[in-house]
C-alpha cells in the first residue's frame, strides 16, 4: 500500500510539473477542476471499446487531430491540434482527457451534445490504446443504478411552468438525486433545443423550468420533451413525453403563391392573362387576314361576271 | 317405277367416281389450307408482329392485331426520384446560418461537399471566399453555399423547368431536363452556379445507380450544378455534408417553421430568431428581394488571426 501511494504521489507530482512546464511554454493548461480531474470511466478499455471508439474518433477528431502517431494534425489552426498519442496527451488523467472532450475550448468544440458518456469514454480507451505503460483505474460507478431512477414530467398551464421530478427507488427507501443535473430539451428535426439552463432539483427532488410561449409545436402544437438526468451515482438517465404546450405550426408549402418562377399553374394572374390576350390578339388578326383575302377574291370574281 | 326407287339405293360408277373426285380435291385443299396456314404463321414477318417490354423488363412478340389489347400506361414525366426530388418535404422550411466570426478556412466544408456530389477539385457548390471590403476593415473568410432564395431568378429565366423550388424551400436542378442553356447561372446574383464543361468525375459506385436529383449525382458534361442544402441528408433528418464536416462550428442548419437551427459542429441547437438577433445576423444584397434562406452572422470577436498569406487575395480589388 506504501509503496503504491508514493507511486501516486510521484506520479501526481510528474503531472502537476509537466502541466505547469505545459503552461509556461505553451500556455495550454486547461485548469481541470480537482474533481473532474480524478474522475474515472465505468467502461473497462479493452479491444472493442478501443474499437469503437476508433470510429468515433475517425468521424469526429481526425479531421483536426489527424491520426494517432502519424503527425498529421491540421496545421493551420492556432494552436496545432496535438498528437494525441504523443507523450504529451498520454500524460493527462482519464478525467482530464474526459473534461477537454466535454466541455472543448476555443479552437477544440464541446463535444456534450455530439458524444454520449459512454462514447466519450470509448474514444479515450481508443486514445489509450497507444499508451502501452498505461494500466487502468475503473470507476466504482454501476450503469445499472440508473434502472433504479423514477422521472416524471409534467406541465402547468397557468403558470407556463414544466415541472420535473426524480427520485431513485432503492432498498433503502425513496432517494432524492438532489445532486444530479437536470436539463430539458424539445425535440426539433436535426437536434434537441435545450429549455434553459441545466438546474439541480430542490430538496424534495422537483425541478421547475419556465416554458417559452412561443415555441411552435406541430400543427397541433404537439411538442416532443426530452428530459435528462445526469448524476454521479446514478448515470444518464432520459424521459421522453409528447405534449401539447406549443404554438400549433401550419405553415403554407414556399410554392403556394403565385410567382414569376413558380410552376405553370401557379404563374402570375397578369402574365397568363398578357400571354393570353397575346395569343387572342395574334389569332384575330390571322383572321382578319384571312377575311380580308376571301373579300379580293370574290371581288375578283365578281368582276369577271 | 321399280327402276326409280332403285336408282338412288345404289350409286352408278359415275356417280361414285364423281363423288370421290369432290372428296379427294376437298380434302386436298383443307390440307393445303391447313398447311398454308400453319406455313403462314411460321412465316410472319416482323412487321406482323408487336414487341412489347414487360415491366419486369421481359421482351414479349404479340400479334399486331392484338396491339389494341395492350393497356398503354399514364404518360409519366418524371421518376419516383426525380418527382420525389421537386416535391421536397412538408411542413419544413430550411435555413442555414454561417457565422463569419468563426470561420478559420479549413476548408473542410468544400472537401466534404465535393466528395458527396463528384466534383472536380476546381468545382465549388460551397466556396469560402477571402473577404475584404475595404482598405480600413479587416479581412474574413466567407463560406459562400447557394443562398436558396425564397424569390429565386435563376428558376424564373429557366426554359425547361429543369430547375425549380420545392415546398420546403430548397431549389434544386434536374440534369435530365437541363439544356446547358446557362441562363441561371447569367440570372443568378450570387454566382451559386457552376457548369459542368468537361466530362465529371464518375465514380465506380455511381455504376447502375439512378439519378438522384437531391444528390445530383451522376453529374452530366454540359449541365448546370449548384449547392442542394443537402436534400438527400436532410430527407433523413442528417444535417448537410457541410455542415457535420465543419470543425470550427461556423455553419448552423435548420427548420425556421420551428424556429430550431443546430450547430454542426456541437450539435447544440438555438432558436433561430434569436441568434440572428442576438448576433446581428445579416442576408448576402437584400436590396435584390431574392429573400435568401442563408443568413450569416457578422466576422465580429474573431478569436484567430487571418492568414498572412490570404492577405494579399483579400485586399486584390482595393487597388
Amino acid at each position: 500500500m506504501f509503496r503504491k501511494n508514493t507511486n501516486l504521489k510521484v506520479t501526481i507530482t510528474l503531472v502537476f510539473t509537466v502541466l505547469v512546464s505545459l503552461q509556461a511554454f505553451s500556455q495550454n493548461n486547461w485548469n481541470v477542476p480537482a474533481d473532474k480531474k480524478a474522475k474515472n470511466s465505468y467502461i473497462k478499455f479493452d479491444a472493442t471499446s478501443a474499437g469503437q471508439g476508433e470510429a468515433l474518433y475517425n468521424k469526429n477528431c481526425a479531421s483536426c487531430h489527424g491520426n494517432p502517431g502519424k503527425g498529421n494534425s491540421m496545421k493551420t489552426l492556432n494552436p496545432i491540434p496535438p498528437d494525441l498519442s504523443s507523450a504529451k496527451s498520454q500524460e493527462l488523467t482519464d478525467g482530464e482527457l474526459f473534461y477537454i472532450l466535454t466541455t472543448g475550448r476555443g479552437v477544440m468544440p464541446s463535444f456534450k451534445s455530439v458524444l454520449s458518456e459512454d462514447e466519450r469514454w470509448k474514444v479515450i480507451s481508443y486514445l489509450r490504446s497507444f499508451n502501452k505503460g498505461y494500466t487502468q483505474v475503473l470507476s466504482k460507478f454501476d450503469p445499472n443504478k440508473s434502472k433504479l431512477v423514477k422521472l416524471d414530467l409534467s406541465y402547468d398551464a397557468a403558470t407556463n411552468k414544466v415541472t420535473v421530478k426524480a427520485v431513485a427507488n432503492e432498498k433503502s427507501g425513496v432517494v432524492v438525486l438532489k445532486d444530479a443535473e437536470i436539463s430539458l430539451f424539445a425535440t426539433r428535426y436535426f437536434g434537441r433545443l435545450q429549455i434553459e439552463k441545466s438546474i439541480r432539483p430542490d430538496a424534495t427532488g422537483l425541478a421547475v423550468f419556465n416554458f417559452p410561449k412561443d415555441l411552435p409545436g406541430d400543427k397541433k402544437g404537439t411538442v416532443e420533451l426530452v428530459v435528462k438526468v445526469t448524476d454521479e451515482n446514478y448515470g444518464e438517465i432520459e424521459l421522453q413525453k409528447n405534449l401539447q404546450i406549443g404554438v400549433p405550426t401550419d405553415k403554407p408549402s414556399l410554392r403556394a403563391d403565385r410567382a414569376i418562377w413558380n410552376v405553370v399553374t401557379k404563374a402570375p394572374l397578369w402574365i397568363i392573362f398578357l400571354y393570353s390576350l397575346g395569343v387572342l390578339v395574334f389569332a384575330l388578326v390571322l383572321a382578319y387576314l384571312v377575311f380580308s383575302l376571301s373579300k379580293i377574291w370574290k371581288s375578283g370574281n365578281n368582276n369577271q361576271k | 317405277m321399280s327402276e326409280k326407287e332403285q336408282k338412288p339405293k345404289k350409286k352408278s360408277r359415275r356417280e361414285f367416281l364423281q363423288d370421290l373426285g369432290i372428296i379427294g380435291v376437298g380434302s386436298v385443299l383443307a390440307g393445303s389450307a391447313i398447311f398454308a396456314g400453319i406455313n403462314y404463321d411460321k412465316r410472319k414477318r416482323p412487321f406482323d408482329r408487336s414487341r412489347v417490354l414487360k415491366a419486369e423488363n421481359e421482351l414479349l412478340e404479340i400479334e399486331r392485331a392484338d396491339g389494341s389489347k395492350v393497356v398503354i400506361p399514364k404518360e409519366q414525366n418524371f421518376t419516383y426520384l426525380q418527382q420525389r426530388g421537386r416535391d421536397g418535404l412538408e411542413g419544413k422550411r430550411f435555413v442555414m446560418v454561417i457565422d463569419l466570426s468563426k470561420c478559420r478556412n479549413a476548408r473542410k466544408c468544400m472537401n466534404a461537399c465535393n466528395n458527396a456530389h463528384h466534383l472536380s477539385e476546381d468545382q465549388h457548390h460551397m466556396n469560402v471566399l477571402k473577404m475584404q471590403e475595404t482598405k480600413e476593415t479587416p479581412a474574413y473568410y466567407m463560406p459562400k453555399p447557394c443562398q436558396h432564395c425564397d424569390n429565386p431568378p435563376c428558376v424564373a429565366v429557366c426554359p425547361v423547368d429543369a430547375t425549380f423550388k420545392r415546398q420546403d424551400g430548397i431549389v434544386l436542378i434536374d440534369n435530365e431536363r437541363c439544356i446547358g442553356c446557362r441562363f441561371c447561372i447569367a440570372a443568378c446574383p450570387y454566382s451559386a452556379r457552376i457548369f459542368n464543361w468537361a466530362e465529371p468525375i464518375h465514380t465506380l459506385e455511381e455504376e447502375n445507380m439512378p439519378y438522384n436529383v437531391e444528390l445530383n449525382v451522376p453529374q452530366k458534361k454540359g449541365t448546370v450544378s449548384k449547392c442542394l442544402f443537402s436534400a438527400d441528408r436532410v430527407r433523413e433528418g442528417k444535417l448537410p455534408y457541410c455542415v457535420s464536416a465543419c470543425p470550427n462550428g461556423v455553419y448552423y442548419f435548420g427548420d425556421e417553421n420551428e424556429d430550431a437551427v443546430t450547430n454542426g459542429t456541437t450539435k447544440e441547437t438555438f432558436r433561430f430568431k434569436k441568434l440572428l438577433e442576438d448576433n446581428g445576423g445579416y442576408t448576402l444584397m437584400p436590396e435584390l428581394g431574392t429573400h435568401p434562406r442563408v443568413y450569416y452572422l457578422p466576422p465580429k470577436g474573431k478569436d484567430y488571426p487571418f492568414h498572412d498569406k490570404d492577405k494579399e487575395e483579400a485586399a486584390e480589388h482595393l487597388g
